[in-house]
């Protein structure tokens, strides 16, 4: 299991002769194991945290542990690296390579890891049979629907078993039925497996799932998670 | 840590048949394209290089070196070439052939009011003995006053019809006439390769003229040299010869069309060049559309250098596949393929150097059509990457 501590966190970027500070000065601490839900109107700097959380971005300052690493000073390899063994990224379009199967879709992170061909491919069975999607396993992502297709990059995402998914709205492109299945997958990941869990959401149901809901507002939380009424 | 496998290259162009279509035939045109340029030049400048290691001297009017086709001279100078000690001998026939050279109109067909100007060269038989790169290929030499002619290997490309056209037997009408060829001939590389040989005194009769083009003799190394030559013509005046090694004469030759060459070359160039770019504009626009599978790679947890690796295996099979398919095609096509410049005409080079050039641009473009993009796309932060 996996924490998260920021403090003070920031992120500017410069647009010519204005900044935008779409994470001013932010504190906040995740437990590990827990699963929570990231809220926040549009462009309050939702998508600009969790990319820091992954290392796909670099804070401007402040403080950023991810289980204790200062992964902000990592090197841009050592970083892919450790992404390699302690990510999962779930994107709202999937983000599935085309002319790959979901099959091999999913086996794509394992073959960054020296594993055999055999072990592989247990690992990929299991992913896709957690995600619900194993009977699609030979399909071309243009084959399924979206929420076929939002449950393969599940699999992708839980294949290689990192202890910390990063979910950026799984559900935004989906129907009510996909969502509620997706949803009720990705608390099965963190309740059964004891994943950590930080899913951006504009879906109000996805906090009928998570532990605790955080709110994001101008690069600032609003409240701090578990104080706001769940169901508000 | 591993990078993406080979597969991952593969795949992605097995699984999309079209772009791999699409690239294939685009980088086999482009090779096809550098080394059908390279074999042009290549052919031409061949043409206007000497034959090797050859001691032939030639005799010109003083004032035509750089036109034999405007040189004459009188008759008599064929013997008085003859008095050189040290010219090559073959069972006491010395090597001096007396020449005349000259363009004429020559017709396939009667009925075409105009026919091809053709070089042709009047000769008697010691020619073959001075101009040893030639060789008969089918029938034999032209014996005078029977109307008949021996054509080389690129006659039918200058004269655009087919080379069975100009098989034993045919029929060729050069000032009126019908002329039968007897025999065929090839000296690959030379401009020779693109001449009609007529007996001397025949293309005297038709050019009415009574004087010659050149004397060409051959001398054996050690025992006479150009030197010498140029003593003859000093001490000869009244013949107003002018004399030069056959190299000089070939150089000459090649600083007159030095003009035309830069401009072929410069022609050839571009067209290569627009190949190229053309080529590459494709390429660059296929690896630059994934912008988010390179996005996305990294977020899973590829190094670039791992990504970069698989892009250019991708491109590089493509491109290599191209070459090959180009360069067998260029070489069984093109090579020898008769190309008209001025009166004459050389064949194109396919050969080694022209196929390493072709093969080599094939697999830069590779390189260049896969590195930039994907760098390109590798600058872009992820999360940008990931939204376009
Ligand atoms: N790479 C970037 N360059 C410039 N501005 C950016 C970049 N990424 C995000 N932003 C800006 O930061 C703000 C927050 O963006 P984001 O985190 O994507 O918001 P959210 O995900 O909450 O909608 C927006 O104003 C956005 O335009
Ligand atoms: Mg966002």
């Amino acid at each position: 299991m996996i924490g998260i501590e920021c403090r003070a966190l920031t992120k500017k970027f410069m647009k010519g002769e204005t900044t935008i500070t779409p994470l001013d000065s932010l504190d906040l601490v995740i437990e590990p194991g827990s699963f929570l839900a990231l809220m926040g109107p549009s462009g309050s700097g939702k998508t600009t945290l969790l990319n820091l959380i992954a290392g796909i971005d670099r804070p401007t300052s402040g403080e950023l542990l991810v289980d204790g690493l200062d992964i902000a000073h990592l090197s841009r390899s050592r970083l892919a690296r450790w992404r390699a063994e302690k990510v999962g990224y779930i994107f709202q379009l999937y983000h599935l390579v085309p002319v790959l199967t979901a099959y091999e879709n999913v086996e794509l992170p394992l073959l960054i890891h020296p594993l055999s061909r055999k072990e592989r491919h247990a690992r990929v069975q299991r992913a896709l049979e957690l995600a619900g999607i194993a009977d699609r396993h030979d399909h071309y992502p243009r084959q399924l629907s979206g929420g076929q297709e939002q449950r393969v990059a599940i699999a992708r995402a839980i294949v290689a078993d990192p202890p910390l998914l990063l979910a950026d709205e799984p559900t935004g492109d989906l129907d009510r039925e996909s969502s509620t299945a997706i949803l009720k997958l990705l608390r099965k990941l963190s309740e059964d497996l004891g994943k950590t869990l930080l899913v951006v959401t504009h879906d109000i149901a996805t906090t009928d799932y998570a532990q605790a809901t955080l709110h994001l507002e101008k690069g600032r939380l609003v409240t701090e998670p578990g104080e706001e009424q769940r169901h508000a | 840590m591993r990078g993406l496998p080979f597969d991952y290259a593969t795949r992605n162009l097995g699984r999309s048949p079209g772009r791999l279509a699409g690239a294939l035939v685009g980088s086999t045109l482009v090779t096809l394209l550098v080394i059908a340029s390279a074999s042009f030049i290549r052919g031409m400048g061949a043409s206007l290089d000497p034959p090797a290691g050859n001691s032939n001297v030639i005799f010109l009017g003083a004032g035509s070196e750089e036109s034999v086709e405007r040189s004459e001279i009188r008759m008599q100078a064929a013997d008085v070439v003859g008095t050189i000690s040290g010219l090559r001998t073959r069972l006491g026939q010395p090597f001096i052939s007396p020449e005349v050279h000259i363009g004429l109109a020559v017709r396939t067909d009667p009925a075409v009011p105009e026919g091809r100007l053709t070089p042709l060269r009047g000769v008697r038989p010691s020619a073959f003995l001075v101009h040893s790169e030639v060789q008969i290929t089918e029938g034999r030499a032209p014996v005078a006053g029977a109307n008949e002619l021996l054509v080389g290997g690129l006659v039918s490309g200058q004269l655009g019809v087919p080379d069975a056209r100009l098989g034993l037997g045919e029929v060729l009408h050069i000032d009126g006439r019908e002329w039968r060829i007897v025999g065929r001939m090839r000296a690959p590389r030379t401009v020779i390769d693109a001449e009609i040989w007529i007996p001397l005194t025949d293309l005297q009769v038709i050019a009415q003229r009574d004087n010659l083009s050149c004397v060409i003799a051959t001398l054996v190394p050690g025992e006479a040299d150009i030197t010498d030559a140029e003593i003859l013509a000093a001490q000869r005046l009244d013949l107003e010869l002018a004399v030069m090694t056959e190299s000089e004469y070939y150089a000459t030759l090649s600083r007159f069309y030095a003009p035309v060459r830069a401009m072929v070359l410069a022609t050839a160039l571009l067209v290569a060049l627009g190949g190229i770019l053309g080529g590459l504009n494709t390429m660059v626009a296929a690896f630059a559309s994934r912008v988010r599978e390179v996005g996305t790679l990294q977020v899973i947890g590829y190094p670039r250098r791992a990504i970069i690796l698989s892009f250019l295996q991708e491109s590089w099979i493509i491109s290599s596949c191209g070459a090959l398919v180009a360069g067998a095609l260029g070489w069984a096509v093109l090579d020898g393929v008769a190309v008209r410049f001025s009166m004459g005409a050389f064949g194109l080079i396919v050969d080694a150097p022209v196929l390493a050039i072709g093969v080599g641009a094939g697999l830069g473009l590779g390189l260049l059509g896969a590195l930039p993009p994907t760098i390109h796309c590798l600058r872009l932060p992820v999360g940008q990457a990931l939204k376009s």
